[in-house]
């Protein structure tokens, strides 16, 4: 083997080790880290922002790349670990980046994923008008999941409480499959949140992380 | 003979009365058991807290800090963010003239199996699977600090 050959070998292995430190570079120089927690390691209870270490499992990445673009409020009560939370104070604007710093964010959060999904992957079809009708009911009535998050009553209105994240446009932010094992073992994303813990089983879990991907903002009358 | 014959006949007339009704009657029956049953009798009613007087602690402070002032509010006077924009109000825990009209159990319903469970509105969940049931006794206490009252 030639110098240059193996010189060429420990390039690529170089770069094909690489990526993770660069992703993990991009958002360091962003300095999302100031607020968000990025890694497992870090400890879960003073971060400002939402927990992003599981970005890849939460996120759909088109949404991610517009949110950089032109942030939006999707908690207006402020991050549950936040000290300051519910305290009714202003809350500081999320940077917004140039579509390109935006793309490259984007790709580095949806690298960011953990292990633990317990759950059959949620089946994407739409749900039949009767189960859509028995959901929408539990949401508001049965569960009381209204109270605190932002989306349509029974009636079709935008209404609804603050204190969790506005599932308004649920359907364009989030992953099904991540919703679906949010509502089984929050425990795996977050060890204590502030959200009720239910025990519906898994099928209904399932109808609830189908419902929640058809709250989409265009889909408002 | 004649009287004879009208208390004969009386008799059957009521004899008559009598089977006739029994031969529907049992019909009316079945159909009856056969009905599906109101909704409300296979309810299976929780069962009934023992009531506890349970210590309020530090750690009874905290978990209404943390669940509960999102819409009861951080001195629990019912003005937690979500307040405003729920269609029920939440409850205002410092003020007794409602509080003392429910007994603690009720309270502790409540919280347990959620505002339905005891006939209010449906925007106080359940924290059954949250909260154990020692804890939910010290925030009905706590509760009872925070209005300074007692059932009546």
């Amino acid at each position: 083997m030639t110098q240059k050959t193996l010189a060429l070998f420990c390039l690529s292995g170089f770069l094909f080790f690489c990526p993770l430190p660069i992703e993990a570079g991009v958002l360091e120089d962003k300095n999302c880290g100031s607020c968000h927690r990025l890694s497992i390691e870090d400890t879960e209870n003073t971060f400002t922002g939402p927990d992003l270490h599981y970005a890849g499992n939460k996120f759909q990445p088109e949404w991610l790349k517009r949110f950089l673009n032109q942030p939006r409020v999707i908690r207006p009560a402020g991050f549950i670990t936040d000290p300051g939370v519910l305290q009714e104070k202003p809350l500081p604007p999320h940077p917004s980046f140039p579509e390109d710093a935006a793309n490259t964010l984007a790709d580095s959060l949806m690298g960011l994923k953990i292990s633990g999904e317990t759950l059959e992957p949620v089946t994407p079809e739409p749900l039949s008008k009767g189960q859509r009708a028995k959901i929408k009911y539990q949401f508001e009535r049965t569960f009381g999941c209204i109270s605190c998050h932002q989306s349509l009553n029974l009636a079709g209105k935008v209404r609804g409480g603050v204190s969790g994240p506005s599932l308004v446009n649920a359907g364009n932010r989030l992953q099904a499959n991540w919703m679906a094992n949010w509502l089984k073992a929050p425990q795996i994303y977050l060890s204590k949140g502030r959200m009720p813990r239910y025990k519906m089983g898994s099928a209904t879990q399932n109808q609830f992380a189908r419902f929640l991907m058809s709250l989409k903002k265009e889909n408002i009358k | 003979m004649i009287l004879n014959n009208k208390n004969f006949l009386f008799g059957m007339t009521v004899a008559l009365f009598l089977s006739s009704g029994c031969g529907q009657d049992p019909e009316k029956q079945v159909a009856s058991t056969l009905k599906p049953p109101l909704q409300q009798e296979v309810r299976v009613a929780p069962p009934a807290p023992q009531p506890q007087r349970v210590k309020v602690t530090e750690n009874t402070r905290e978990t209404y800090q943390w669940y509960c002032t999102q819409c009861h509010g951080i001195e629990g006077k019912g003005n937690g963010i979500n307040a405003k924009l729920l269609t029920v109000p939440p409850r205002n825990h410092t003020k007794a003239d409602y509080l003392e009209t429910r007994t603690d159990e009720q309270l502790f319903e409540a919280i347990k199996f959620g505002g339905l469970s005891v006939g209010r509105a449906p925007c106080m969940p359940a924290w059954e699977h949250t909260l154990d049931e020692s804890t939910i006794h010290s925030l009905v206490q706590y509760i009872r600090e925070l209005c300074q009252c007692e059932a009546l």
